[in-house]
């Protein structure tokens, strides 16, 4: 997809750049790998990468120096840096310099599609991509859009409105399809990279469609007290997908909730607007029988 | 002499203040004075004693004489008769013969110590019928505010109560109002903080939910005060329901005039809304939460400009939250004498807490600030809720704050001594741990939080926490080495100093406190490789004490991996080759026999043999 | 409703009390549910059906049934709160179909607190 900017990794271990590789090329990414600061300057001078992901330490040309060299000479490109443990002042001279974030090594492949995923936020948004116009398949029902339509049109001329436009477009829909953003974006005169960029930021809203009915997890911390993290793992484990994910039968979507407020009866779970309370680990998977 | 006081207990129940009992003390007082009696007898208020239809209820001591149906016109005749050591037969109650066996709330410790204020129509009105909130004072404090007050009295009220901010840092109330009184504008905003974002807490929730028209009436009040005429209620969209009744509450109040043109015949204009928060916790941050209300991401910035000056839309804006709001009605219906009657002389008046985790009585309660935080945990609280298990630490102030141990269980509770031990005040969240928490786990657990939260502007915290959080990954799954002690102290001095806002500013809280306090446990998962509860699986084994073990089979037939032989009513034993650490046997062992011991896989057998040594 | 004056709300103030007195209005008690998220949660909307469905059966209706916010207690959830004429309040915890039976029967019914269930008896200090 267009909208997916490629990707140098920059590594003076080859085992890196190929299992960096493997990962991002699975989800869908461009990649290429450099072997070394040197490589990499004189690949970037032939072409231009959304992503720079790369090593600290490595001989001739370290990622310092690099990453300095990208941040004059090619200051729209997102660096991110891989590394093993850094000492702080390391650390601290790249964030001086301006990345957008950090891999451990060794990483498994969740953390480095985490951080690639944000990384691609960050790029998109400075490019303000998502406007390039290009139609895509309207994948909500006609009558959904005049809704819409009919929200944007009452929230159209207030102030600071976006926010309630895109809760309503939620609780119509269910999530946020991209088409659906880009309606709002038209409809209210905001630049679409605001559009997505409000949209990320809020952990109420979700660009992913939910399963028919929505698990939601308590994490707050009466709960984690009471062992909700493993009542996650024993719903993860049960349903098979990891948490944000949805089954592939499209059945539950799984989530985790920062606190709701039912402490007293820790560890929550909530299925749709159902709460069940004092959930033993062990049977969390009880709490879904009737959902079927 | 101390054995000669007459000390006249007047209850200040809701029930006997509903009858008068308010007007009775002031009679005790005022006889008392008259008569220049203060050496002899002492007047105060007392508990309820469970007798609420013989209200006015008073109390004499020596001989607990209880007198019923008390008039204000009956103090001097009390006081009298007891003076001269007797007993006014006209009023006296006598309980009845078979007492109840039901407690009262006054001898009940979960009760004793509460004074509600905040929470003063707790339980005792319809939240969704406004007349009922009228019915217990509501909406007098906003009337003599509009109608005999100026504005400058309303702040100076505010201000001489000595009412600091509810939200976390305790800024003093009447002196943010004041600033923005005094900036000029064509436009100025009041916004109300209902997004109560740190887990654990629910104090804001429950008093939008169970007394919306308090937060409505405050707000009104602070409006007079700075002279906003347009207000908004950010809440959290994942409370519903107190979202549903603060609108039904601006509703009612608006169509009976009490929001909207000219409130009251005061010519005050005051227009009040809710805006629904969609999730991220720097939204607690005053800065950011404007920003959100203006539709964009909520990120904070650098403060100069205040908001008292330049907020909302660039306008002078004031930011309290539910708490604070509600606080306000009835310093004005009282005065602040009345407010600093109780607290101490920097925190006064009452803070409401929401006590959970390993504790017995689970629950929101409202005690006078400089109340020993041991009060709070053992007698409100009602101590650990399981048996057999020790107090570890009380963790307060959610992300922002830390965990204070055993040792300092006397700490007054007030906004500076909290801070003296490296916890904040918070908004009132009080999670209370037991030995079977580990404290190594509860810092990454607050860590995974900050940095999934952190808005990603500055990136000392944006960096700084992720740092933070695969160093405690580390140590808690059995990675840790020499060193990730300091170096976690190097990152959290770092991230203190140079974050923008209080979420980066405060984000180490709970690490700092937790090594303050708790660095052994830091020592044994790094260098022993054990972790003593057990919770971090890869730091622990198993081990059935042979001493202690009745054979009783429970845990065998609990484990899942069938990994525990042993004859009937003889010692049990684990495999450890099967055993995946799960807890399982030592949450069902009734005997504790089960033990936890240093990662065999990680030390070696030989060393785990001795597990106990640290 | 018209708009209020300080004069009004006064007044307002005294009739609202007088409604809110069961016993002023002719009725033997109230009996409060209380009803926040964590009620609910735990099952006070259940609980207040089976509560409506007993009086009713009994055929009573002189008391008052109403809702109310949180009480505090949420360990201890689902929470009544019942006030006969002459009676201090007692909060009932923990409530289930069997106990609001026994409750309606001893208590609302038959006039006597059921002491074996009973939390606490009286008012909470506030002020």
């Amino acid at each position: 997809m267009s909208d997916k900017p490629n990707i140098l990794v920059v590594d003076d271990e080859s085992i890196v750049i190929r299992s960096a590789e493997l990962v991002l090329k699975g989800a869908g990414y461009e990649v290429e790998g450099a072997n070394g600061g040197r490589e990499a300057i004189a690949k970037m001078e032939q072409k231009s990468y959304g992503l720079v992901f790369t090593d600290l330490k490595m001989p001739e040309v370290d990622g310092i120096t690099l990453i300095r060299w990208v941040r004059n000479a090619r200051p729209d490109t997102g660096i991110v840096i891989l590394t093993g443990y850094p000492s702080q002042d390391t650390i601290k001279e790249a964030l001086s310099l301006g990345i957008i974030d950090y891999v451990p090594k060794p990483f498994t492949p969740a953390v480095l599609l985490d951080v690639t995923q944000r990384a691609v936020h960050w790029v998109l948004e400075r490019r303000g991509a998502a406007g390039k116009g290009e139609e895509e398949k309207e994948d909500f029902p006609p009558s959904m859009a005049a809704e819409l339509d009919k929200v944007i049109e009452f929230y159209r001329d207030k102030p600071g409105s976006l926010i309630p436009v895109l809760q309503r477009a939620q609780e119509m829909i269910g999530w946020l399809p991209v088409p659906a953003l880009r309606r709002i974006a038209q409809g209210m005169n905001i630049p679409p990279a605001e559009v997505h960029s409000v949209t990320t930021f809020y952990s109420f809203f979700t660009m992913k469609p939910r399963g028919d009915h929505n698990v939601r997890v308590c994490l707050g911390t009466a709960c984690y007290v009471k062992r909700a993290e493993e009542v996650m793992k024993t719903l993860e484990e049960g349903l098979g997908v990891e948490v944000g994910g949805v089954t592939p039968d499209r059945k539950f979507s799984l989530e985790e909730v920062r606190c709701l407020g039912a402490c007293g009866l820790a560890p929550v779970v909530m299925v749709d607007s159902d709460t069940f309370a004092g959930i033993d680990p062990k049977a969390a998977m009880d709490v879904l029988k009737p959902y079927g | 002499m101390a054995n000669d006081l007459i000390q006249i207990s007047v209850c200040s129940g809701t029930g006997c203040l509903d009858a008068g009992s308010l007007l009775v003390r002031t009679a005790f007082e005022d006889h008392v004075r008259s008569q220049g009696l203060e050496k002899t007898v002492a007047v105060n208020f007392g508990g309820c004693a469970g007798t609420c239809p013989q209200g006015p209820v008073v109390t004499v001591e020596p001989g607990g004489v209880l007198y019923h149906g008390v008039q204000p016109g009956d103090a001097a005749a009390i006081v009298g008769e007891h003076l001269k050591g007797g007993v006014l037969d006209r009023l006296r109650y006598e309980p009845p013969e078979e007492p109840s066996k039901i407690p009262s709330t006054g001898a009940l410790p979960l009760y004793r110590h509460q004074v509600l204020r905040v929470l003063r129509n707790k339980g005792l009105i319809d939240p969704e019928s406004m007349e009922e909130y009228i019915a217990r004072d509501g909406y007098q404090g906003a009337a003599k505010a509009l109608t005999q007050m100026t504005a400058e009295e309303v702040v100076a009220t505010v201000k001489n109560s000595g009412l600091r901010g509810r939200g976390g840092a305790g800024f003093p109330t009447g002196l943010k109002w004041e600033f923005a009184s005094k900036s000029v504008a064509d436009q100025k905003y009041l916004l109300c903080n209902g997004d109560e974002g740190d887990p654990g807490a629910f104090m804001d929730r429950s008093v939008m939910e169970a007394d919306p028209h308090s937060v409505v009436e405050g707000m009104i009040i602070g409006s007079r005060a700075i002279g906003a005429t347009k207000g908004v209620i950010y809440v959290r969209a994942e409370y519903p329901l107190a979202v549903k009744r603060l609108q039904k509450a601006i509703d009612d109040a608006t169509a009976a005039g009490l929001l909207g043109k000219n409130i009251l015949g005061s010519g005050h204009d005051f227009e009040l809304s809710i805006y629904l928060g969609a999730g991220a916790f720097v939204c607690g941050e005053e800065t950011a939460l404007m920003r959100s209300i203006e539709g964009k991401r909520g990120m904070p910035r650098p403060r100069p400009p205040f908001p008292a000056h330049k907020g909302l839309w660039d306008k002078p804006t004031v930011l309290n939250n539910v708490e604070t709001y509600a606080n306000v009605p009835p310093i004005l219906l009282h005065g602040a004498d009345w407010y600093r009657s109780l607290g101490t002389q920097k925190s006064a008046g009452t803070k409401v807490f929401a006590l959970t985790g390993a504790i017995k009585n689970v629950g929101l309660v409202e005690v006078p600030m400089g109340i020993p935080l041991r009060t709070i945990i053992y007698e409100v609280g009602g101590g650990i809720g399981k048996k057999n298990k020790k107090f570890k630490a009380v963790q307060m102030g959610g992300p922002s704050g830390g965990c204070i141990p055993e040792h300092l269980l006397d700490t007054a509770v007030d906004f500076d001594s909290i801070n003296a031990t490296g916890a904040i005040m918070g908004s009132g969240g009080m999670v209370v741990m037991d030995e079977d928490n580990c404290m190594v786990s509860l810092a990454k657990f607050f860590l995974g939080f900050t940095a999934d939260e952190s808005c990603g502007k500055c990136p000392p915290c944006r960096v700084g926490t992720r740092v933070m959080l695969d160093l405690l990954t580390d140590i808690t799954e059995g990675r840790g080495k020499p060193g990730d002690i300091e170096t976690l102290i190097d990152i959290c001095d770092d991230i203190k100093n140079t974050s923008l806002c209080g979420l980066g500013q405060t984000a180490p809280n709970p690490v700092l406190t937790t090594i303050r306090y708790f660095r052994d446990e830091y020592e044994s998962h790094i260098h022993d490789k054990w972790c003593k509860t057990g919770i971090c699986r890869d730091l622990a084994s198993f081990e059935i004490d042979p001493e202690i073990c009745t054979g009783c089979g429970v845990c065998a037939r609990a484990c899942p991996q069938e990994a525990i032989v042993g004859e009937k009513k003889k010692p049990h034993r684990i495999i450890q080759e099967l055993c995946i650490q799960c807890r399982t046997c030592y949450d069902k062992c009734k005997f504790n026999s089960i033990q936890i011991k240093a990662s065999r896989k990680l030390t070696g057998v030989a060393a785990a043999a001795e597990g106990g040594k640290h | 409703m018209s708009k209020l004056t300080a004069e009004d709300l006064v007044r307002l103030r005294d009739k609202a009390r007088a409604a809110m007195d069961f016993e002023k209005q002719g009725y033997r008690g109230k009996v409060v549910m209380h009803t926040g998220t964590c009620g609910i949660a735990a099952g006070a909307e259940k609980v207040m059906a089976v509560l409506t469905a007993e009086l009713k059966e009994r055929n009573v209706t002189d008391l008052v049934v109403t809702t109310s916010g949180c009480a505090g207690i949420c360990s201890r959830e689902p929470l009544m709160t019942v006030q006969l004429k002459g009676q201090s309040p007692v909060k009932y915890t923990e409530l289930t179909e069997a106990k609001v039976k026994s409750i309606v029967e001893e208590h609302l019914v038959g006039g006597q607190p059921v002491e074996k269930l009973a939390f606490v008896m009286g008012c909470e200090a506030a002020y």
